[in-house]
């Protein structure tokens, strides 16, 4: 993981690069509609090593933007997975910083949710890069921040959870938001039944 | 999930309508948020979307500050033998504390502490073991109970009741400190007992109790309340979350000032200082230099004439009050007890003020040089916190410390602190108060009194101290070692000595267990305790190493948090019940029924209780006075036909502040806002009935705690400590070694860190932060893994008496051959910030595989006995590079003091 190559930046070798992130990306123990199951060893090679299922849920693949669109840290928003309460996303090239779940040349392309994993507090504005850190945050509410080149990790702050990342696939120039991994704040599912 | 990664989940139930809820509060920091616990059957339908289907009564997707539950704040565990979901979530109909249900992440996924096989707490001790062959393996209660109960009574016969050294847990519940402190201090009566974060059972904060303020006197409202608050040694964000988002924040947002002493910049002090330095000052300063700096703010408030007058007038002791009182007067006060005469002591204000303006650390110039400060920022300060208004108003100033503070010179910070606080008028009236904002809760009563005149341990002057544990055990005293709910060696200082030293006792003894019968493994531990060794038995909820994989011969498991109802108080006083919401672990108990058992196999009676209830209402009597004094609610509830653990029940998660009161007229239960209170009437106090019956009033609720009820403004003279910190700073390439916790992190390795995979993969080992210009000499970057070792931890190995007046100063002990210097080495992974001052690291106060207090000077402070946890030097190097420098996964080198 920590070592992802260029060569898997055509959409064609995409799919076996998305086998790797989807396998912390999408363990689901839902009953959302599971597309795929695979199974897959998580941690090959350490003493956690265990085959689980992992489930590649049934997320929309919808096109947010483009490479050439976007600008040196300058977030973008969009929603997602919906149009519905709580969908607010950012998605932001982080001036070559090499990010987890980043893609693009510079793998410096990343997504994730607004809203703070703590309280809810919304992000919007809050993108900061400082030296080599590109972090989400203080939150307005409680002060939480978010680490956006390690898949939302907290650095410091009150937060439950991960800043749920939003899983990007690139074709062409083209971003699409695939997936996503952890709860978006207010939700009982990410993918809500209508 | 079965595995110690954080994968992230992207649904969670919701808890159903019928789910029955019960209250709880945050087993971690002193703040003690309220909790609810929803609990419904695995199986039954989970909750719905719409407000009707669910217990929260709101429509799902919630928005901001609603209700919520984030994957980790749900479990699946045991209750009445049936599987049950449970969901733990900060209360949102909380009124107090953290009000509308707010919390930190720490206590916001403590729905993961609970024992469930499928998560990393699969560990927990759920049996009684007994080592046999060097193995610990599973036994019957009774059989370990025998073994424990024999050995002990041996020991204590044949050695004395010293040799039976109990080291506890201070804070967890009052049922079980109440039944250990019965069991050791009255029953067994040993002088080598104490606590988990002292050698010896001595005050934490000696210039408090001298000057006469309580630990815990104000509420959480009184920090915001100040104008100017002077934050000492912590930044509460970080440690005790909810004093500053629910109170302090919120000030800050309006306008309060804050003076902060410390050596870093963490997230609390970033988000102040970014209001500019007319609103904030940090003070950025060398560890153990506050009492120069400290000196340095009165020294100015003095020259410009800016001390509160009236105040000192009414409430500061004179020549003849300093001296005065019959039992509590001068020849039986702390300070008298503590040092020979004439240190500490003034006969007034004006005689302090004269001592402050002779002191030549106390010249702002000289004493911004030693702390390593900007010397416009003490006027600064002492502008702030005293100089009158134009109207002639006072600014409020409040002061509140933490261990940072006063775990970095004892005696003379909080000293120095508190003649600072009198200065300004503090200490007595809403928003001007004096106080820890604490670590731990507060979970302590006193089942018996400490034998102190059988320590064999003397001060200069006439009275004894406390006996030093760690200093008896090292001298080989200990025979058995009785140890609950603590690691011992790790969280004491120069802890790889101790080590050595358990190591040498226990198992490097001939005598280990080899047989098969009760009776020869009885004889086989008497036989080492009379050859000189030493037998550790141990009481706790996972095998720690290496207290108990190592070093026990008997492990106790132990049932905790939700496993038991149990009774504590917060960082305000504010007592709660923590209810029993599922079932302990196999056959784990609560260390009162431990307790308990062990003691009546050693022929104690008043054991024989049935339930926590009854040894919480056996407890009561003895809170009396004190700052949490819960027994007038035993005295409502019995009234009412209930329990003391149903009353408490009733009053949920806001349960009531201590000293309680309760007028019998009107049947109404009453509790204290604040100690100290200056501004209380005599006509509320007649309301509140609190001068009929069982109830106690004593000094500390109207007045201070000191022989006369007014305060005393001591001397803090910075010679009793220069010694050691001029020895200690820094030679050659050492830097500063400090070390303390981090937001994220509560536990020390038993609980979150270890076993809460979200924890772990953001601290996945001891980290040390390093600041740039440092690092950069080293050739150290973020992520490399470094060695942190030191042939300067100096190390106390004698229990002497003191004679003459600086006997225990360190200098005379270390030309005396009392001090013997050793090796530590400790490995991290280093993070290179500017969040820490040049020359200055920082490191976990506890990873149990990298515990950093080994590099601290296991040297006592001279007066009151306690470590100087924070003071030590170390020199650093890269090994290598951690795996965390460059993959995704783990660990964060991103700055915390980004705003």
């Amino acid at each position: 993981m920590t070592d992802l190559k260029q060569k898997d930046e055509t959409a064609a070798d995409h799919g076996k690069c998305m086998l790797n992130r989807r396998q912390f990306l999408m363990y689901s123990g839902s009953a959302a509609a599971a597309a795929t199951t695979i199974s897959i060893n998580l941690f090959p090679g350490t003493a956690q090593a265990a085959q689980a299922k992992a489930r590649v849920v049934g997320y929309p693949r919808k096109k947010i933007g483009t490479l050439r669109g976007l600008n040196d840290n300058q977030p973008v928003d969009f929603s997602y997975p919906d149009d519905e309460q709580n969908s607010q996303c950012m998605l932001v090239k982080m001036g070559g910083a090499k990010a987890g779940g980043g893609i693009g040349p510079q793998r410096d392309v990343v997504a994730f949710s607004y809203l703070c994993t703590h309280q809810g507090g919304f992000m919007m504005g809050k993108y900061q890069a400082v030296g080599p850190h590109r972090v989400l945050g203080q939150c307005p509410l409680h002060l939480s921040t978010y680490d956006l080149t390690r898949h939302g990790i907290i650095v410091s702050g009150q937060a439950y959870q991960s800043l749920p990342q939003v899983l990007l696939e690139l074709d062409g120039d083209d971003i699409y938001a695939v997936g996503m991994m952890g709860l978006i704040f207010g939700r009982d599912k990410n993918l809500m039944e209508t | 999930m079965a595995t110690n990664y954080y994968l992230p989940e992207d649904s969670t139930p919701l808890p159903p309508k019928n789910a029955e809820v019960l209250t709880t509060c945050c087993d971690y920091c002193i703040v003690a948020c309220g909790y609810k616990v929803y609990r419904w059957p695995l199986g039954a339908p989970n909750g719905g979307v719409k407000a009707s289907e669910n217990a929260f009564n709101v429509d799902f997707p919630t928005g901001p500050l609603q209700a919520w539950v984030a994957p980790n704040q749900h479990n699946i565990v045991m209750h009445q033998g049936k599987p049950v979901n449970v969901v733990v979530v900060p209360d949102k109909d909380a009124d107090v504390v953290n009000i509308g249900g707010d919390s930190s992440m720490r206590g916001g996924c403590i729905a993961q502490k609970c024992y469930n096989p499928k998560t990393p707490t699969r560990d927990r001790l759920t049996t009684p073991l007994v080592r046999i062959n060097g193995t610990l393996q599973p036994v019957p209660w009774d059989f370990a109970l025998d073994i424990a109960a024999e050995v002990a009574k041996h020991v204590i016969a044949n050695h004395g009741a010293n040799a039976y050294s109990v080291k506890t847990y201070s804070y967890q519940y009052v049922e079980n400190t109440y039944a250990i402190s019965k069991f050791a201090r009255r029953n067994i009566n040993t002088a080598a007992f104490t606590f988990h974060d002292t050698p010896s059972d001595v005050t934490s904060t000696p210039g408090f109790r001298d000057a006469g303020f309580d630990n815990f006197g104000p509420s959480y409202k009184d920090w915001g309340d100040a104008e100017v608050l002077m934050i000492n040694g912590t930044d509460p964000y970080e440690t005790k979350t909810m004093i500053f988002t629910q109170f302090i924040k919120p000030a800050i947002d309006a306008g309060q000032k804050t003076i902060w002493l410390n050596p870093r910049e963490t997230a609390g002090v970033a988000y102040a200082r970014s209001k500019g330095p007319d609103q904030t000052i940090h003070f950025q300063l060398y560890p153990g230099t506050d009492v120069p700096l400290v000196g340095a703010i009165i020294r100015v408030i003095l020259e410009n004439g800016w001390q509160d007058k009236e105040w000192i007038k009414k409430w500061v002791n004179n020549k003849w009050e300093s001296s005065s009182g019959f039992g509590q007067g001068t020849r039986n006060t702390p300070w008298q007890w503590r040092t020979t005469w004439g240190k500490f002591q003034t006969k007034g204000f004006e005689d302090y003020k004269k001592w402050n303006l002779a002191q030549k650390e106390f010249d702002p110039k000289v004493a911004a040089k030693i702390a390593g400060v900007n010397v416009k920022d003490i006027y600064k300060a002492a502008e702030w916190l005293a100089k009158p208004k134009a109207d002639g108003a006072r600014p409020k100033s409040s002061f509140g410390i933490e261990k940072g503070f006063y775990w970095s010179n004892n005696t003379g910070n909080t000293n120095a602190i508190s003649a600072l606080a009198i200065t300004c008028g503090a200490g007595g009236r809403p928003g001007q108060m004096v106080g820890r904002f604490g670590g731990h809760q507060r979970g302590g009563t006193g089942g018996g009194k400490y034998p102190r005149n059988k320590s064999p341990e003397k001060v200069p002057g006439r009275r004894r101290r406390a006996l030093d544990t760690d200093r008896y055990l090292y001298s080989g005293h200990t025979r058995m070692a009785h140890v609950i709910g603590t690691t011992w060696i790790q969280s004491m200082c120069g802890s790889q000595g101790l080590n050595a030293k358990f190591e040498e006792l226990v198992s490097n003894n001939p005598h280990q267990t080899r047989g098969w019968e009760k009776q020869s493994i009885i004889d086989t531990l008497k036989a080492r305790a009379d050859s000189g060794g030493m037998v550790v038995i141990n009481q706790d909820i996972y095998l720690r190493d290496p207290i108990g994989s190592r070093y026990a011969d008997i492990v106790f498991p132990a049932a905790t948090w939700g496993e038991e109802d149990f009774v504590r108080a917060n960082g305000e006083r504010r007592i709660r019940l923590y209810q029993k919401f599922y079932d302990a672990p196999g056959d784990a108990k609560p260390d009162w029924w431990i307790i308990a058992q062990l003691a009546k196999r050693m022929g104690f009676s008043g054991y024989d209780w049935k339930n926590s209830n009854e040894v919480c209402e056996e407890s009561s009597r003895f809170s009396r006075g004190n700052r949490k004094a819960y027994h007038m609610i035993k005295v409502a509830a019995h009234r009412e036909g209930k329990t003391l653990h149903q009353k408490l029940a009733e009053m949920g998660t806001t349960g009531i502040q201590g000293p309680t009161f309760y007028n019998y007229a009107t049947g109404e239960l009453t509790g204290s806002v604040r100690l100290h209170d200056t501004t209380l009437t005599e006509a509320q106090i007649k309301r509140e009935g609190r001068t009929q019956g069982a109830n106690m009033v004593n000094k500390k609720t109207t007045h201070f705690n000191s022989q006369t009820g007014k305060q005393n403004i001591q001397k803090h003279p910075w010679s009793l400590f220069s010694d050691y910190w001029t020895w200690l700073k820094p030679k050659g390439d050492e830097l500063w070694h400090s070390n303390g916790r981090i937001n994220e992190i509560w536990q020390s390795g038993f609980d979150d860190v270890e076993r809460r995979p979200y924890v772990t993969q953001r601290w996945p080992e001891n980290w040390v932060e390093i600041h740039p210009d440092d690092a950069k000499a080293r050739g150290i970057e973020s992520g490399d893994q470094v060695m942190l070792y030191s042939n300067r931890v100096p190390a106390s190995k004698d229990t002497i008496k003191g004679v003459f007046g600086n006997d225990f100063q360190f200098s005379e002990l270390m030309k005396n051959g009392h001090i013997e210097l050793s090796e530590a080495a400790v490995t991290a992974v280093a993070v290179v910030t500017d969040n820490v001052k040049k020359g200055v690291l920082y490191s976990n106060m506890l990873d149990i595989r990298q515990p950093t207090n080994a590099l601290q000077g296991r040297v006592v402070d001279s007066i009151s006995g306690n470590y100087n946890y924070k003071m030590g030097v170390a020199r650093i190097k890269k090994l290598g590079e951690s795996p965390y420098k460059k993959e995704f996964r783990s660990m964060s080198f991103a700055l915390r003091n980004i705003v």
